[in-house]
């Protein structure tokens, strides 16, 4: 064990090292310590706010994003196995002569570090609870209990399903079919007590608030921990917190006992997990994951830089779930109607151009890494013998047809939903995708002009600083325009023009990135 | 020194080893060579603890997965991966500690500067590039002193010079008793070195030979490997 316990120490040691060597890196660990104990500090001070969200919602929610994360978490478990093993492990440690279960409990020990950053995430959340919700004195820390739970519950119980499921195919095809069944049922039920509740909320409470839910194994229980921020630590409470901690043990104990030969288990989740963490270097976005289409009978049309259009389109066909729309297109429509629906109802007729704010924030944080960064990491581009402009035109052309085919499917949805008229919608559809634009020549002109920027988490933050700076005039001119007219539909055009002249600007300026590799940063 | 006795590893419907047998003894250099997806990284990875599998793997008399096993065997993976916050010399403790290795200061010290890494003992492992990094994974699997080594496709991304001393190397290990698997699919590299080969197909052992057997046949490593591996195009051009 001593080995396993030198190797931690060191890591621990020249983590820390190497932060105090890169003063902006210790910046930002400092930075990040200070909001941790201003939100520690400011969830015990008084507030002059009233905070009137029903209780019930609060605990609706925490079951709700425990359900999303155990789904997505344990499912992909299913495939990939979670782990927290990387592959210098599987090369030096895995190896070694150590007992396989000092070897688990080293990784155990891992995670228990990793669970900070997923702390931090949650203590972003909290300022915002505190407006919306009462909470108790312990609202904060049975929150961050349920995170702990979560952050060291599912990879445990990823390795307890893929171990069992790794041995045959069909038990892999049986928990895929369940976990999708459960979901099925969820949103069924969903559905169901919208149309006979005719309120969102109440459904809501309906379902994810349900005694059933609250109990249930492992999601209601870490939910109910969760929600005991706004209330009492009642029975729900304490059946929560021991069933997750029998629940870690016990998955724990197993894997510790029962299976001491998980090493190929783990093995292609190390893989998924370093293809992460190599996307994450690179910044872009992960595409390991991606299932790829093999019967897709589209063959590949136009010479010189049209080919990489009709490329990239042959790549949406086989990777999107139909035409343009993808797992991201889903999430962008569905969350920005279901933000429509949240919202009070003094908001009005101005219904569209809330679903239109809400859907380019998502469409901003989905398209901070494009579809360019993939393209700029392979010689193609450089190399195909035409004009920068044409180049730079033909592989930006697929993104403005998906924000072009998102934004019909989302504002005609919206547009019926929300009883829009026409040129509402039309106008939204427009300003969407003009936003999309700016987002993308954003992306490339920042890597133009910062692409010496050695951190791809800095570039990313000043990208997202950019973007927000640069809308501002265009939103400043909207609102103008709304005072003084009180049309929403020019409030939208004003925007959407502001973005589309924006974008055509930073098109012209940014083409040159494909002059070479050195100038693509 | 290693046996291997029908040895079968299934991923789903793939049968990626189809009950390979095979022995390097002691003071033997073998070669494991074949096509891409032949099956010489999954045999390479069944040996090495990484993967369930069927059939029967001994090392030093042991069972592959022992404690006492992995004590007797290094392996070098063909993808190096270090820790990213640990130097190269930390590596190397890491290595001694979890092998209970004694005194192994002054062989990490020959080691390093035989890969020319001396002047990089402080560098952590993020800040090594990928030939670096490999010499590092190289030294980390000598250290222990093993009675067998197993090389992944180990040349790849080497310098020239880090090559020449990797043969010598495998040439000196030998000499001390240490018997030696190099998996490979460039049979030029390791031309000169080896004692056996044993070629893999489709998950086969398809061909398994002493130098001298080989010899005496009077056929190159080269026309062997493609009359096994593409039998039809050899008959063709026959």
């Amino acid at each position: 064990m001593s080995s396993v316990f030198y190797l931690l120490r060191k890591s621990l040691k020249n983590l820390i090292k190497g932060a105090a060597k890169k003063p902006l890196v210790l910046i930002g660990y400092i930075f990040i310590l200070v909001f941790i104990v201003f939100i520690i500090v400011a969830s015990f001070m008084p507030s002059g706010m009233v905070r009137n969200g029903n209780p019930q919602l609060f605990k609706s929610i925490m079951i709700l994003v425990f359900t999303v994360l155990y789904y997505t978490s344990l499912k992909l478990g299913i495939d990939k196995g979670s782990t927290f093993f990387r592959m210098s492990d599987v090369n030096l440690l895995f190896t070694a002569p150590i007992k396989p279960n000092h070897v688990l409990l080293y990784g155990f020990i891992k995670q228990i570090g990793g669970t900070f950053f997923m702390m931090f995430l949650a203590m972003c959340q909290i300022p915002n609870l505190r407006n919306n919700f009462k909470m108790e004195a312990h609202g904060v820390g049975v929150i961050l209990l349920a995170v702990v739970a979560y952050t060291l519950a599912y990879p445990l119980l990823g390795m307890v399903i893929y171990s069992w499921s790794s041995k045959e195919k069909s038990r892999k095809k049986l928990l895929k079919r369940i976990f999708d069944i459960g979901a099925v049922v969820v949103a069924l039920l969903f559905l169901l007590s919208v149309v006979q509740t005719r309120d969102f909320v109440s459904a809501m409470d309906r379902v994810f608030n349900h005694p059933v839910a609250r109990y249930f194994p492992v999601i209601g229980w870490t939910g109910s921990i969760g929600a005991a921020a706004v209330g009492p630590l009642t029975t729900e409470f304490y059946v929560g917190a021991i069933g997750m901690l029998l629940l870690i043990l016990g998955s724990a104990i197993t894997l510790y006992r029962a299976n001491l030969d998980f090493y190929e288990d783990v093995l292609e989740g190390v893989e998924f997990v370093e293809a992460a963490y190599k996307a994450k270097r690179e910044g872009r976005n992960m595409t390991f994951n991606l299932k790829v289409k093999e019967n897709v009978k589209q063959g590949l049309k136009g010479e010189g830089a049209r080919a990489i259009f009709s490329k990239n389109l042959l790549e949406l066909r086989k990777t999107s779930l139909f035409l343009f729309l993808d797992r991201m297109s889903l999430i962008t429509i569905i969350a920005s109607l279901v933000f429509r629906f949240v919202m009070p109802d003094e908001i009005g007729e101005m219904g569209l151009f809330v679903v239109l704010c809400f859907s380019v924030y998502l469409l901003m944080l989905f398209q901070i890494q494009g579809r360019l960064v993939n393209e700029m990491e392979k010689p193609y581009i450089f190399l195909i013998p035409a004009s920068p402009f044409q180049k730079l035109f033909y592989v930006t052309l697929s993104e403005h047809l998906k924000n072009l085919a998102d934004g019909c499917v989302l504002f005609i949805s919206a547009g019926i939903l929300f009883k829009g008229d026409v040129a509402t919608v039309l106008a939204c559809i427009f300003s969407y995708t003009s936003f999309g634009a700016v987002f993308v020549y954003n992306d490339v002109l920042n890597r133009r002009l910062f692409g010496w920027v050695h951190s791809k988490n800095m570039l990313v933050f000043i990208k997202i600083i950019a973007s927000l700076l640069l809308l501002v005039p265009g939103i400043v001119a909207g609102v103008f325009v709304y005072a003084m007219t009180e049309l929403q539909l020019l409030l939208i055009l004003t925007m959407g023009g502001w973005s589309f002249i924006l974008a055509l600007t930073f098109f012209m300026f940014s083409a040159g990135i494909l002059n070479n590799l050195e100038s693509a940063g | 020194m290693l046996k291997v006795k029908n040895l079968s590893k299934k991923y789903e419907k793939v049968l990626a080893v189809n009950k390979a047998s095979f022995e390097v003894n002691a003071g033997e250099i073998g070669v494991l060579l074949g096509p891409n997806g032949a099956g010489k990284s999954t045999t390479i990875k069944s040996i090495a603890g990484l993967l369930r599998f069927e059939g029967k793997i001994e090392i030093a008399g042991k069972e592959n997965k022992s404690i006492e096993a992995k004590k007797a065997f290094g392996y070098i993976p063909e993808t190096p991966a270090l820790y990213e916050s640990l130097t190269v010399w930390e590596h190397l403790e890491f290595v001694a500690r979890a092998y209970g290795l004694k005194d192994w200061e002054d062989q990490a010290n020959a080691l390093l500067t035989r890969f020319d890494m001396d002047d990089k003992k402080k560098k952590v492992g993020k800040e090594l590039s990928k030939g670096m990094q490999q010499k590092v994974s190289i030294c980390c699997g000598l250290i222990t002193d093993p009675k067998m080594i197993m090389f992944d496709e180990p040349m790849i991304g080497l310098d020239p010079k880090a090559i020449k001393e990797l043969k010598e190397i495998f040439v000196e290990l030998k000499n001390r008793g240490c018997a030696v698997l190099i998996s490979t699919h460039i049979i030029d590299s390791i031309d000169e070195v080896w004692d056996k080969v044993l070629i893999m197909n489709k998950g086969e052992i398809v061909y398994n030979r002493t130098r001298d057997e080989m010899t005496a046949s009077g056929e190159s490593l080269e026309k062997i490997f493609f009359s096994v591996t593409e039998p039809e195009k050899e008959e063709e051009s026959a």
